[in-house]
């Protein structure tokens, strides 16, 4: 069984992942186009109608933070940065992760330590209690959920839960080892497929596509 | 045109139009992560005492989401809720914050014509001349009902 | 729809010295959608005026508030609540808004916090551009769609003028002559015989203040009996 999801199985995860999000990620190309700028509008030339004081310089930088995520909604902000900054780091920088890695093809990533790993683990999985135990009591978040938010939850949440448990060695250790196994291949084939596409999604939106709040000044935008 | 006869028409257009963006639906749709962030950035969920009927994301999911699920297949019934949430709760100022990029406005726009395919438009006293307490609602999350169970969705 | 544009802090800041409290009040209207007065707007005033007022004339208390239009009565009813409780009010709304505002709260002054520029089009992000004079006589079906009295600088009916040169204004080379523009549609459209017609002089109406009662509701306003 181990032989098996580490083998043909993880290779088909893969697959699916690297082609899946390929997929998407030329799903919206094909949807959005770049809108050249071939006209400079004659306002743009003109000179700003008063030079703006060190003052409202200042303002303005308070104004931007206040408009930020992390001015309107600071613990979401927060959370949600780090929930997916341990989501990418914990597996990858692992160094049992790296090990297996190693061993098949001789290199690496840059590993942390394993107690670190824990650490991040555990932070990981206390963000994912938060927006389980949010999803479950405010109000304007459980007039949008499904179950299917929960389930895509608990897809991300299960390998870090089952690797956590096969690091600790508590209960079955080959069978939580499959577990964690086949968890992780679940996420994996799911981002392209479910809500977790939003991966793709933010990146090439937020910052091809021109927009109020975009970063930078996106250039394409939707097909009509 | 008789009665099944218009019906059909109307379905068709509403097909038409569904297929047409049915690709841009779909990944819209499946980008949100219900995060519920938008909320804050709607002026009318501030005004009306966080009611979440006027969260930006709660009015795409029930009006789009729902007619593209059942490929424009809703009663009456629905289309009605769809009418309230898409003219009533929204007046299209555009300026909704999603922090994955989605276009909200863009996504409610698109309900309004679907919405217009079935005959059922914004109508003037929605937001005129009605007596306050029929605009301003109060709300209770019980009442927040199931968008897929629909007395007549048999159509 | 209209546009407008937020005007300098210096000058809200120095209108509203002496009040201790405002409120400002936004539009979901069109001042919304062309990133003036809609609520971020307001949420941005309110911190700007807080932070930046020196001490002794900072107003003490300020809010803010974004209906879904100035310009319906319907929807200022929803500030009848807020505005006893301030001194005076700031309006982010175009000019319409701002005085019907000013109308509902005749006690209370109320100062603009944005100029209202034009009626026109939303050409690419954050930029728009005017389309629309609101003149009251529309002849954009003659002139294949493109209007003279907003795009030729002398407003000419009968254009173009003796200025043009290479397809440009005399104001500005970069400003393309609204009447080489109709010619050009007008020939396209092999309806070249419209440029023939000649415009009678026009019956101005902007010196009177523009009022529209659709004929259906004409009888409404009247008394008069269908």
């Amino acid at each position: 069984m181990y032989e098996f999801v580490t083998g043909p199985l993880l290779w088909i995860s893969f697959l699916i992942f690297f082609s899946g999000t390929l997929y998407r990620i030329r799903r919206l190309y094909s949807l959005t186009e770049k809108r050249e700028v071939t006209v400079t509008p004659p306002g743009a030339a003109a000179p700003p109608a008063a030079a703006v004081s060190a003052e409202e310089r200042k303002l303005n930088l308070v104004v931007s933070f206040q408009n930020s995520l992390l001015g309107k909604h600071p613990v979401m902000a927060i959370v949600s940065t780090i929930f997916h900054i341990c989501l990418f780091a914990a597996p990858l920088l692992s160094q049992a992760h790296n090990l297996l890695i190693y061993e098949s093809w001789g290199i690496s990533f840059i590993s942390i330590p394993d107690k670190l790993c824990d650490v991040l683990t555990i932070i990981f999985l206390a963000c994912a209690v938060f927006f389980l135990v949010r999803r479950l009591t405010v109000p304007k978040v459980i007039a949008v959920s499904s179950p299917y938010d929960f389930l895509v939850l608990f897809i991300t949440a299960a390998p870090f839960l089952s690797g956590f448990c096969a690091y600790h060695q508590w209960l079955d250790y080959k069978t939580v080892l499959t577990a964690h196994v086949i968890t992780g291949e679940i996420m994996l084939v799911a981002i392209p497929f479910t809500k977790l596409g939003h991966m793709v999604f933010f990146f090439f939106v937020r910052i091809l596509i021109g927009g109020e709040y975009s970063f930078g000044s996106g250039r394409r935008a939707w097909k009509t | 045109m008789n009665d099944s006869q218009q019906k059909k028409a109307e379905a068709e257009k509403t097909r038409a139009v569904l297929n047409h963006n049915q690709a841009k639906i779909k990944l819209c749709l499946e980008a949100c992560a219900s995060c519920s962030i938008c909320a804050e950035s709607c002026f009318l969920f501030n005004n009306n005492n966080h009611d979440p009927r006027f969260m930006p994301s709660y009015k795409v999911i029930n009006s789009l989401g729902v007619l593209y699920k059942k490929k424009g297949r809703v009663g009456t019934e629905q289309l009605k809720r769809m009418q309230d949430l898409v003219w009533r709760n929204c007046v299209l100022c555009t300026r909704c914050y999603c922090p994955l990029g989605i276009d909200i406005p863009d996504l409610i726009a698109l309900a309004r014509s679907l919405l217009r395919t079935r005959g059922v438009c914004g109508v003037y006293p929605h937001t005129l001349g009605a007596p306050e307490e029929e605009y301003i609602m109060e709300w209770d999350p019980q009442e927040l009902s199931d968008p897929d169970e629909d007395p007549d969705t048999q159509r | 729809m209209v546009k407008a544009e937020i005007k300098q802090l210096q000058e809200i800041k120095t209108s509203v010295i002496g009040y201790s409290s405002i409120l400002i009040t936004g539009c979901g209207g069109c001042v919304s959608v062309c990133l003036a007065g809609g609520q971020k707007e307001v949420e941005n005033l309110v911190t700007k005026l807080r932070l930046s007022c020196k001490a002794d004339t900072a107003p003490k208390n300020i809010g803010g508030m974004t209906v879904e239009r100035q310009c319906e009565a319907q929807f200022l009813s929803q500030l009848d609540q807020e505005v006893p409780k301030y001194e005076a009010l700031i309006s982010m709304a175009c000019g319409a808004g701002v005085q019907y505002l000013a109308e509902r709260f005749p006690d209370k002054p109320v100062f603009p916090a944005v100029n209202t520029a034009f009626i026109g089009i939303n050409k690419d992000l954050g930029w728009y551009e005017e389309r629309c004079q609101a003149c009251g006589d529309c002849v954009l079906g003659i002139t294949g769609g493109i209007c003279p009295v907003t795009m030729c600088a002398k407003g000419l009916l009968n254009g173009p003028c003796g200025g043009p040169q290479n397809g440009s204004c005399e104001v500005s080379k970069d400003i393309p002559c609204a009447w080489v523009t109709i010619y050009d549609r007008l020939k396209a459209q092999g309806r070249l015989n419209n440029i023939l017609d000649i415009f009678a002089v026009r019956e101005w109406q902007n010196q009177t203040q523009g009022s529209i009662v659709l004929d259906a509701y004409k009888s409404r306003y009247t008394g008069e009996k269908k």
